[in-house]
């Protein structure tokens, strides 16, 4: 359950962000204080949508979307990690085993799930001005040991849940960090856009889960330049080393694994009825689109890349049942108003371009 | 009894773990043709609701489905991660060890 929130004051949950901050600026020290509470409450980002809300895209100036940028959230940490046993049954919870704070136990799977999740917490937190899931400290569930030799890791919309793998085909699922990231990421998604898991805007939902989860392991290297990232999803999964690298490459879908049929390009897009129409195929395009973007752009995609597919994943504009296009011109339309200054827009809509999402403005 | 067994979906689409597997209880052993029924009962399989839809929100579950035939009765369930009865929990480790 997420924890109790401390109290706003009602009436500025519904004045407009532009006025809290004149408030805040200018107006009586009571008046100001609650303004900046308000305010501090809400995060760059959400205060940056009400802002583009308030104001057609067009004159969103970068005054404007700067002052956004430089409004601190004021809230404290909330990483709250619990991480449960589930001792290789499929019974959920399991018992917790160690909580926020608590030592390592030694356990491979505990660990790297409690790292894991503290790491993409952190992420998020710093990159994106993010708390947690639903961006109001949400406790973070980790349940491992789910099955007996289940070969699996997912999201079941409230917590994350990891097999151990048969040890035949899969190691554990905790065995790389992206895999933490990406499945709190569906929280995080959930919460923002609730993409539809079926067709494109389940290959756009999986997507944006790798994208975040790449790019937790790139923060947890030290803020590591796109140029220099390798881009795989599940690096080290495979029991057998010879099956494969990892479970995708962002960089080049298809190439992960033999037998990974993911396309990088429009030309090659999967229509099938498995796997919820290819959620986990078609990714593949998005997914490329966002690496080339981000070496495009160049340097720590965390900066600029990883803010921009932010915004438009929470731009009031994406619909549960977007397209590819649809969700490619909001990145555009984002970058644009997040750097009006640079090519950063260009470099956005060439990337969509290259895998075939050709996008008019 | 013919039951068939297909997994899809989970974190990654690997096209060799969606092919249905097929087994018939006049094949196997008297004792494990005995396990599988007694499992399938234990399930209350042909009761079983014909659909059940993933938590919302949920993503990256395996997707299950599950058909069986015998001279009296012929059903098909389809169900998703996580399962909650630890009865169809059981008959689900008992297929998919089946298909290694």
């Amino acid at each position: 359950m997420p924890q109790q929130q401390g109290h706003r004051h009602s009436i500025f949950c519904i004045v407009p962000p532009d006025v809290l901050h004149d408030i805040a600026r200018s107006g009586a020290e009571e008046e100001r204080q609650a303004a900046l509470e308000t305010l501090a409450a809400d995060s760059t980002f959400r205060t940056l949508r009400a802002i583009r809300q308030a104001a057609p895209v067009a004159t969103a100036s970068p005054a404007t979307v700067s002052l956004a940028a430089m409004v601190g959230t004021g809230e404290a940490k909330q990483l709250q990690r619990t991480i449960f046993d589930c001792h290789n049954s499929r019974s959920l919870p399991g018992d917790p085993l160690r909580t926020e704070g608590a030592p390592a136990t030694g356990d491979p799977a505990v660990d790297e799930a409690y790292d894991g999740l503290g790491a993409t917490y952190d992420f998020y937190w710093e990159t994106l001005r993010r708390n947690s899931i639903d961006d109001q400290g949400m406790p973070l569930n980790g349940h491992v040991h789910f099955g007996n030799r289940y070969n699996n890791a997912f999201w079941d919309g409230q917590r994350m849940v990891f097999g151990d793998g048969d040890g035949v085909l899969f190691n554990r699922f905790t065995i790389a960090i992206d895999i933490m990231g990406h499945e709190l990421t569906h929280g995080v998604t959930e919460k923002e856009a609730q993409l539809i898991y079926q067709g494109q805007s389940g290959a756009l939902n999986e997507s944006v889960s790798d994208v975040y989860g790449s790019l937790v392991k790139q923060y947890h290297k030290g803020k590591q330049a796109a140029e220099d990232a390798d881009w795989l999803i599940g690096e080290g999964i495979w029991a057998d080393p010879d099956r494969g690298k990892a479970l995708r490459s962002m960089k080049e879908p298809g190439t992960a694994f033999e037998g990974d049929r993911q396309p990088g390009h429009m030309d090659d897009y999967l229509n099938t009825i498995d796997d919820n129409g290819g959620v986990h195929i078609n990714s593949g395009i998005p997914n490329r689109a966002f690496y080339l973007a981000a070496t495009g752009i160049g340097g720590y995609a965390g900066e600029k890349a990883g803010p921009i597919w932010y915004a438009a994943l929470r731009d009031p504009r994406l619909k549960p049942d977007a397209s590819f296009v649809q969700f490619a011109r909001l990145t555009v339309i984002n970058a644009e108003i997040l750097f009006p200054s640079g090519d950063e827009r260009q470099i956005v809509q060439d990337a969509w371009s290259e895998v075939g999402v050709v996008i008019q403005i | 009894m013919r039951v068939q067994f297909k997994m899809n979906g989970g974190f990654v689409y690997l096209p060799a773990r969606s092919e249905p597997t097929t087994i018939d209880t006049d094949d196997l052993p008297a004792e494990e043709a005995k396990e599988l029924e007694r499992l399938m009962e234990a399930a209350g399989f042909f009761e079983l609701p014909k659909t059940s839809s993933p938590p919302r929100g949920a993503a990256d579950y395996l997707r299950y489905t599950i058909s069986a035939t015998t001279p009296e009765h012929s059903h098909t369930v389809h169900f998703t991660d996580p399962i909650e009865d630890p009865h169809l929990q059981a008959l689900v480790e008992y297929l998919e060890a089946q298909t290694n």
